[in-house]
Parts: C-alpha cells; sequence; structure tokens
C-alpha cells in the first residue's frame, strides 16, 4: 500500500472515531424524547464541524420521523452516512444509544429508590424544560432554509397546525409535503448547492 | 436461543412502531406473549426511560436483554431494535446521495423541509403542554381560562425561559445549558 492510501484511511478512522465520540456526548443528555438532538447535532456537525449542512439537518428530521424504527436512532443513520458512509452510520448509532445502554444498567440497579426519590424527579422537571427552548433555537437557525416563499410559509403553517392539534400520522403528513413540493416546485430552478 | 429471540423480537418492535410513546403497545405484545416482562414492569421503564438519556426504544431493549439474558442480552435486543434504522435509513441516505441535485428529489424536498420546521414547532408546543401543565387535562379544560391558567407551573416556566436566553443570548453550549436546568430544577422544580 502507499503512503496516501494510508494517511487517507488514518484520517477515515479518525473522523469515525470522532462521529462516534461526539455521538456519545450527545446521546449522554437525549432527555425528554431526544428531540433536543436537532438543536444539538445542528450545533456539532453543522457550526463547528462543517461536515454537513443546515439543508440536511432539516431533510432528515422529517424522513427520521417518517421512517419505522427509532427517530433519533434513525436521525444518526441518515447523518452518519453522509459524513462517512456505512461506517460513519453504524459509528453514529452505536455512539448515540452507547451511553443510553449504560445508563438504563445503572439505573435499573437502583430503580426502587430513584423512583420514591422527590430530588430525581425536581431535576427531570428542570430538564425536561430545557428541551423546549433548545427546539425553538434550533428551529430559528434552520428556518432561512425551509422558508424562502409564500408556499413554503403555507406548508409549515398547515402542517403545524396537522401536527399539534390533529392525531394525523407523521409520515403521512411528510408524504403529503412531498408530493405538494412534486407540484407546487416543478417549474423552479434549483442551484447546485454543493 | 434465548439470545436471537430477544434480537428478533425486538428487531420486530423497530420494524412496526415509529418511536415513542406509539410504541409502547408493540413493546406490549411482544414481551406480555414472551413472558419477559409483566404490564407493570412496560409501566416502570416507561418511567426508567423518562429518566434516562436514550429513546424509550433502546432503553426498552435493554431493560428487557439485561433481565432475561443479562448483559450479553441487552446488546442483542438493542442491536436488533436498531436493525431498521440501520437498514431501512442507511438505503434512504444512499439513494439521497445518489440523486443530489436531481430536479424531482429537490422540488420534493422543498416541500418537505418547510413541513419539517413545521412539525418541529408543534412538537414544541405539545412539549410545553404536557411540561408546564400540571395535568395533561389541557385540551379537556379548554373552555374554561381560569382552570388553564391556574394549571401553569410558573416555576418550570421560568426555567425555560432562562433557559433560552443563555441559549440564544448568552450562546452557552447546549450541553452546560443542560445541566444548569437540572440544577434549577432541583432548586425550584
Amino acid at each position: 500500500m502507499d503512503k496516501g492510501f494510508i494517511k487517507i484511511k488514518k484520517e477515515r478512522i479518525g473522523r469515525l472515531v470522532e462521529i462516534f465520540l461526539i455521538m456519545a456526548k450527545i446521546g449522554c443528555l437525549t432527555f425528554g424524547g431526544g428531540w433536543s438532538i436537532i438543536g444539538q447535532m445542528q450545533n456539532e456537525f453543522v457550526e463547528k464541524k462543517k461536515w454537513m449542512t443546515e439543508e440536511q439537518i432539516v431533510d432528515f428530521m422529517s424522513l427520521a420521523k417518517s421512517f419505522p424504527g427509532i427517530m433519533i436512532i434513525n436521525m444518526s443513520v441518515f447523518s452518519g452516512y453522509v459524513m462517512e458512509g456505512a461506517a460513519g452510520a453504524v459509528a453514529a448509532a452505536f455512539g448515540l444509544s452507547a451511553p443510553a445502554i449504560i445508563c438504563i444498567a445503572v439505573v435499573t440497579c437502583f430503580y426502587g429508590a430513584l423512583k420514591e426519590n422527590p430530588y430525581v424527579a425536581r431535576l427531570l422537571n428542570g430538564v425536561r424544560c430545557v428541551v423546549i427552548p433548545i427546539i425553538l433555537n434550533a428551529a430559528w437557525k434552520l428556518k432561512g432554509k425551509a422558508l424562502g416563499s409564500k408556499k413554503a410559509l403555507l406548508l409549515l403553517s398547515a402542517s403545524f397546525l396537522l401536527c399539534a392539534f390533529t392525531p394525523v400520522s407523521k409520515p403521512l403528513v411528510v408524504v403529503g409535503g412531498a408530493v405538494l413540493g412534486l407540484i407546487l416546485w416543478r417549474e423552479e430552478e434549483f442551484h447546485d448547492i454543493s | 436461543m434465548i439470545f436471537l429471540k430477544l434480537f428478533l423480537s425486538f428487531m420486530k418492535i423497530g420494524f412496526f412502531s415509529f418511536g415513542g410513546m406509539t410504541m409502547i403497545p408493540v413493546i406490549n405484545d411482544e414481551v406480555l406473549v414472551n413472558g419477559w416482562m409483566t404490564a407493570d414492569e412496560v409501566m416502570d421503564i416507561v418511567a426508567v426511560a423518562e429518566m434516562t438519556p436514550g429513546s424509550l426504544g433502546i432503553n426498552c431493549a435493554t431493560f428487557v436483554g439485561l433481565r432475561t439474558a443479562g448483559l450479553a442480552g441487552a446488546l442483542c435486543a438493542s442491536l436488533g431494535v436498531m436493525i431498521p434504522s440501520l437498514t431501512l435509513c442507511m438505503a434512504a441516505a444512499h439513494f439521497m446521495m445518489k440523486l443530489k441535485g436531481n430536479r424531482i428529489l429537490e422540488s420534493a424536498l422543498s416541500g418537505v423541509r418547510p413541513v419539517s420546521m413545521g412539525m418541529l414547532l408543534a412538537v414544541a408546543v405539545t412539549l410545553s403542554c404536557s411540561t408546564f401543565w400540571e395535568e395533561a387535562g389541557v385540551w379537556e379544560n379548554m373552555g374554561r381560562l381560569g382552570a388553564i391558567a391556574a394549571g401553569i407551573q410558573w416555576n418550570l416556566v421560568l426555567i425555560a425561559a432562562v433557559c433560552g436566553v443563555l441559549l440564544c443570548k448568552v450562546k452557552l453550549s447546549i450541553p452546560k445549558t443542560i445541566l444548569l436546568a437540572a440544577v434549577m430544577g432541583l432548586v425550584m422544580g
């Protein structure tokens, strides 16, 4: 093997390890349904590392919710794949779940004591509250990627109303968005973003 | 063999559910039929899942695996529940990369993006309702404004507001903000 090849390989492994570690860090802090992962991934992979684009975060968010399985694992597989291929997807998914698996093993042992403990309940109350500003902050940062026209604003409002106030299933809403996108953006000129 | 059975059962749970609370009936079906847990234990695991990071699916898989076959069982079950993501999403991601710049995909995604944002905002609203109100009966009491106002836990609203300022204005990092939120919860939750 020539030296250039080995160097590329080393860089790749380094990136895989980094993806795993960043996802593990995110995995330690995914409370309350895990939607705060959007804010954390936007911060780590888009702002700091620049390995992903904001468009990708927005696209994967709804796809992750529409595919069967666990939303946050889906999100990490999509993101890992665009960053480092199949190995990246595996690194991201396992990185995210490693802390959860360790925590649950520990908590299960002390469950009886934790269940009745009022301090634990208070601590979790606090953590649950922070998820909402994290989500709103992420939405604010990503808004430019989704809102460029009146029709986009209309779609956003429709999806918001459907998801917040009706029991319509999320995959259906996303498919609806895709179909309307095909119709409404048919004539659009797309600049090559990459 | 118990390991294979755990793996297959949780793979099935993964394929037939869409995460979060919608997983509970599917989980119930599998683990009750196999006699791995009782219905009460399933509710306990939902509570444990709330206490620990990670999603209900992974947490439940780990818990059931640990109970029935130790650490190796926990790993088999967790791997099983991740299989749908690792296969379906990987394939979807592959096609999206292949079709990058394709007109049809781009116009479909132009519709999906605003829908994503709407969904994210909706999550913020539903989470706010379940977090800030004492009881889940917000919608039933919609007609009575007094009842709605009385049910708001203002201390929690304050924590969320402070965290919002820390995130947007002070530019505090997300992990640090979460830690601070936990401390604020201890003090005034």
